[in-house]
């Protein structure tokens, strides 16, 4: 097996010559039947427990009363649509989501990539694993837990923060009720909950890459940096552009506890986004239909999203996600 | 891997080293608050407010949650659910995303679309929780783990794995006799360790914190797995509870215990960790074919 | 090569199977095939066994909110169920989530046979459901029942839907609210307990500026609130100033209270008090837990608007950090004209319904109004507020008062305290024995509270508007208040806020109000 090709293959193989007739149809769905059998477990789950309960959608256009059930409810078209386009801050309220959705994917998103490439430096497995250890341990925190231990630091009635600022001599910050300070506490909370998690991926696909061509590399007289550039980020391409288009389909989806646990009436403005908006305006008063309706509005952007970058990523020759 | 001893690369490690350091440093400052808030009174916890050493050392905390076996019951229903649930899961989305790493699967891509449409739509609790009873599973274990057997998320990247490994090798396998079956347990399955381990993890990780199918599934309140009563507790001492009244009839649990359920929780998934840390560092799996 | 694969694909398969037919197999215990079947399966057996046999305990399925770290165990439902003759299984979820799962529940028809609401507000959502006869009316039926009867008319009267009742009610002391404060801080700088509400400034000023607790710092404050305008600070102070609860005539017309003139004035009290330092700059973000925290940590000396009861868990843990520390409860606080006010609640926290999708006939809603009226026997809900008598309590002075192991109590009892029906004066169990001062005088001041008390005339009152978007509505109140008291906005800006409520459906509300009240 010496000869084997051990490079790991992110770019796409050409396509395999497809049958024009049935017959070859019919040859070659015979010989990858047990394929067949593999995916058919996970084809069910999909149907059953992902594509059935998809009529529930249909309430969006319905007034649906939970005790009618969706058979007895009444239709109204798009009138939860028209209410959410009319609603006065609806725009504020979009612009609120994408700016969040916008900083996670410039901010975060390249962070643990870098993160990953650092832990991956370390010399010493000893190291190396308790680094990798702490990094995850803000995963396992929840988010009450993490907003509730910010405000203790950051509140201006005492927080270690604060009162370190008036040590230095400066004014207080009033980090919680500025609606300037709100995304960057956000971002910050993100960042710190979820980067060394994120690394896990990453650092996964990095010990699938063949030792011997770092040997080459360094053969060739290539350094530290050079070697990451050259040999360590084109071989997880593949995975980083992945984990970009699934971010991009969550692009709605920002953490509804995290920004409701920061949202406050005073910055109210730049915090309530698409998430908070459905629970006031809907959950909270049983609205079902209208929190439907936003929602699927959001899988569509979502939708149209990632069938945009998907459609990108394979122009650009790489595989996409489907 | 082979050290680098030029003097760039010595400056290159060592500023590594500091930078880490430092971020290790500020992931586990908070994370020290919590296990020093368990291991003290509640007084130092109210006097002190980010407290990092207890001044004054109790174990009131641990002595409150231990002293009923509720919190045993639920991390044993909590460790079963997530050591069955993430064998389950391991093995269909293994097959699944295997089946759909091979190029020569028809429909494959009409297959990975419609699994990425299941991320971005969702037909809500209500239909879900209908499928769920239609099934007979409403108070048993299996509500919590057939309902999210396959991640799509999981899925795809664990295909997104297969999909790099060479197709020489299935190729020469095959010609060897092998099934798909075999191969992939025979050859995908082990060349693909560090990839097996991270999706075991994360799939261990999100049947630990199983909270939502717990509430809406489970009637008993004796199979609550642990993700249960530590928010019930967290969100109690936090007076985080969305809908606050007057009505305090019931004084919140203490920040110590708060604290001290947290550590209890996280302690057992953070032990899964090192377990499948091997396999990360193991690393060049494909190197390790040669010869 | 070939047959270990296949012989693999068919452990495989079978044990995908085995999983499968591990679930088919729950389906048996469970009830079968069409939804609105299966969730009267297990109600009908009990019927049918109930009539064979009549001494057979009633089999009775409870669900109701968790409102502490882990639901009880049996120990009081046992002795419940041997007193009343019944079978009952009590279904606790988290209160955090608990809309969740009865909106889960309601739809799919999986209510049991006595469900409890989370508050009021939940109420207020079902009121719909209510409306279109999902649950049992058991107002004709309650004359039946001796001790339900006793049940206070006028709260009976504020959760009727449409003038029919629905519901039992679970009792709440009208009016609880006022102030806690550090009575040894006021007595240090020479001040009484604030006659009025310049008084309460001029307090919450001492308290911040004189050191009160003479560590030499200027490390105190006044005021220790929340981010709720409701239960925290700002509408005790509000009613103390004179503004109506919630709603109240001005021109013949019910309006909101945001458009009485008394509103603005409290907001400028809390803008001037914070301004100036004299309560925590952060409230507006600043939770439960973290107000009391810095009232129990010696950081602040007025704690206002929560239950004057909660004196007792205060003292506790202040207490702990400072043991000379002395607390007091106060709610005489006059307004700016002299007279007095409190504003009520409607006298309940949370109600209880009966589905008809769980309780078949009247037959089955008569034995459980039955086991409910038993409940409202001084044994029953003495059982299910303070525990047993010698365990989790003892008698003194006629009063109930409480074991020294607190855990006990917490982990056995406190489950069930929030189901007990109707209050004190009508179950008849026993008043609690107060031990320390503060606590007397907070019962002391809750009568009082009565005597100036506000009712929300709105309570009974119908608006389909105020149902649907009611909440959504006022936090537009909700932030042009905090944003007035943060002085983001001026007295315009507030009114324009205000125009932008009523533009927005408030004027709808306005008027739906009105002609309910009208016709009553």
């Amino acid at each position: 097996m010496q000869e084997v090709a051990v490079q790991p293959s992110a770019a796409p193989q050409p396509q395999r010559k497809r049958g024009k007739n049935s017959s070859e149809l019919k040859k070659r769905l015979w010989r990858n039947k047990w394929l067949y059998v593999m995916v058919t477990p996970g084809i069910l789950y999909f149907i059953i427990f992902k594509y059935l309960p998809m009529y529930g959608l249909i309430i969006s256009f319905q007034d649906y009363k939970p005790y009618q059930g969706i058979s007895g409810s009444d239709w109204v078209g798009m009138e939860h649509f028209n209410r959410l386009f009319t609603e006065p801050d609806f725009l504020n309220i979009l612009m609120n989501t994408l700016i969040l959705f916008g900083l996670n994917i410039v901010i975060y998103f390249p962070i643990p990539i870098i993160l990953a490439l650092m832990l991956n430096e370390l010399r010493g497995t000893f190291f190396k694993r308790f680094f990798q250890t702490l990094v995850y341990l803000p995963h396992f925190m929840s988010w009450v837990i993490v907003v509730s231990i910010s405000f203790v630091m950051v509140t201006m009635d005492g927080g270690i923060i604060n009162e370190l600022l008036v040590f230095f001599g400066f004014e207080k910050v009033n980090f919680l009720l500025n609606p300037s300070w709100f995304r960057p506490m956000y971002i910050i909370q993100v960042i710190w909950r979820e980067a060394g998690w994120g690394t896990i991926i990453y650092l996964a696909s990095i010990a699938a890459i063949d030792p011997g061509l770092y040997e080459a590399a360094r053969m060739d007289g290539a350094g530290r940096l050079k070697q990451i550039w050259h040999i360590t980020l084109p071989s997880i391409r593949g995975v980083i552009i992945t984990l970009f288009i699934l971010k991009i389909g969550s692009v709605l989806d920002l953490g509804f506890e995290h920004v409701y646990l920061l949202l406050n009436s005073m910055n109210r403005e730049v915090a309530e986004i698409i998430d908070t908006y459905v629970y006031t305006a809907g959950l909270r008063q049983g609205q079902f239909s209208y929190s439907t309706a936003i929602g699927f509005f959001k899988s569509i952007i979502g939708l149209i999203m990632v069938m945009s970058v998907n459609k990108l990523s394979k122009k650009m020759g790489e595989e996409g996600v489907y | 891997m082979v050290e680098d001893k030029s003097i760039g690369g010595r400056v290159f490690a060592a500023i590594n080293f500091t930078l880490l350091a430092l971020i290790a440093l500020i992931t586990v400052l908070p994370f020290m608050h919590v296990v020093a808030g368990s291991f003290t009174t509640s007084a130092e916890m109210a006097a002190n407010k980010f407290v990092l050493i207890p001044k004054v050392w109790s174990l009131d905390a641990y002595k409150f949650i231990f002293s009923t076996n509720t919190i045993f019951k639920a991390m044993g229903v909590s460790i079963g659910v997530t050591a069955i649930g993430t064998v389950f899961s391991m093995f269909v989305t293994s097959l699944m995303a295997y089946g759909l790493s091979r190029r020569d699967l028809d429909g494959r891509t009409l297959i990975n679309f419609l699994v990425v449409f299941t991320m971005l739509f969702h037909g809500g609790m209500i239909p879900t929780f209908l499928v769920v009873k239609e099934l007979g599973l409403i108070d048993s274990y299996a509500s919590l783990i057939l309902p999210s057997a396959i991640s799509a998320f999981n899925m795809i990247i664990l295909k997104n794995f297969f999909q790099n490994i060479p197709e020489g090798l299935e190729e020469s396998a095959k010609i060897d006799g092998c099934t798909d079956f075999g191969i992939l347990f025979r050859i995908v399955l082990p060349l693909s360790l560090p990839a097996i381990a991270t999706i075991s993890l994360f799939y261990a990780v999100t049947y630990w914190n199983t909270y939502m199918s717990a509430i809406l599934y489970l009637d008993d309140s004796a199979k609550w797995p642990i993700q249960v009563l530590l928010r019930q507790i967290v969100v109690l001492a936090s007076g985080m509870d969305y809908s606050s009244t007057l009505d305090a009839a019931v004084p919140p649990p203490d920040q110590t215990i708060k604290m001290a359920v947290i550590v209890v929780a996280t302690i057992p998934i953070l032990l899964v960790y090192p377990f499948l840390q091997k396999h990360f560092a193991k690393g060049a799996m494909l190197g390790s074919m040669k010869g | 090569m070939k047959k270990k694969s296949f012989s693999m694909l068919l452990t495989a398969l079978l044990t995908f199977s085995v999983v499968l037919s591990a679930c088919s197999g729950g389906n048996n215990n469970n009830g079968t095939t069409a939804p609105a079947a299966s969730s009267n399966e297990g109600t009908n057996t009990v019927v049918a066994e109930k009539e064979a046999e009549p001494a057979a305990p009633t089999e009775i399925k409870i669900m109701l909110p968790l409102n502490t770290s882990e639901s009880p165990p049996d120990t009081i439902k046992n002795e419940i169920e041997k007193l009343t003759n019944t079978k009952l299984t009590y279904q606790f979820f988290p209160a955090d989530t608990y809309e969740e799962k009865l909106n889960a529940s309601f739809a799919t028809g999986s209510l049991p046979q006595v469900t409890y609401l989370k508050n009021q507000t939940t109420f207020i959502q079902m009121k719909e459901a209510i409306k279109d006869g999902q649950f049992w009316e058991i107002g004709p039926y309650l004359e039946e029942f001796p001790n339900l009867n006793k049940m206070k008319p006028e709260i009976l009267n504020n959760t009727k839907v449409e003038g029919m009742l629905y519901s039992l009610y679970i009792g709440r002391p009208l009016a609880r609210q006022g102030m806690i404060y550090r009575k040894d801080w006021a007595d240090k700088l020479g001040l009484s307990a604030p006659a009025n509400t310049d008084e309460l400034f001029e307090m919450a000023k001492a308290f911040t500026e004189q050191d009160p607790d003479g560590n030499g710092q200027k490390d105190t404050t006044g005021i220790s609130d929340r981010n709720e305008l409701t239960y925290g600070a700002f509408k005790t102070v509000s009613s103390w100033f004179g503004t109506p609860n919630a709603w109240a005539e001005k021109d013949g017309q019910l309006a909101p209270e945001f458009t009485f003139q008394q509103y603005i004035d409290t907001m400028d009290f809390f803008k001037k008090a914070r301004e100036a330092g004299y309560m925590n700059q952060d409230f507006a973000a600043t939770s439960k837990t973290d107000a009391v925290n810095m009232f129990t940590s010696g950081k602040a000396g007025l704690y206002i608007g929560g239950s004057m009861q909660d004196i007792d868990s205060l003292n506790k843990d202040l207490i702990k950090n400072f043991p000379d520390a002395v607390l007091d409860t106060h709610s005489m606080v006059a307004g700016p004209d002299g007279n007095f006010a409190q504003w009520m609640i409607p006298g309940y926290n949370n109600v209880v319904l009966f589905p008809k999708s769980a309780v078949k006939d009247e037959a089955e809603l008569k034995k459980i109004l039955a086991f409910f009226d038993q409940m409202m026997t001084p044994e029953i809900s003495n059982l299910m507020y303070w525990g047993i008598e010698g365990t989790h309590y003892t008698v003194e002075d006629g009063k109930a008062k409480p074991a020294e192991d607190k855990e006990l109590i917490e982990r056995e009892v406190k489950g069930y305290k929030d189901s007990v029906i109707g209050e004190a004066e009508t179950n008849g169990m026993y008043e609690s024995y107060n031990i320390l001062p503060g606590r007397i005088h907070a019962e002391q001041l809750l009568l009082e509270n009565v005597k100036v008390g506000v009712a929300d005339p709105t309570a009974a009152l119908e608006s389909a508007t105020f149902t649907e978007q009611g909440v959504e509505l006022q936090q537009i109140i909700t932030d042009a208040t905090y944003k007035y008291i943060y002085d983001q906005i001026d007295k315009a800006g507030f009114e324009k806020e205000v125009e932008s409520w009523k533009s927005r459906g408030g004027s709808k509300i306005i008027e739906e109000f009105n002609a309910s009240y009208k016709a009553q």
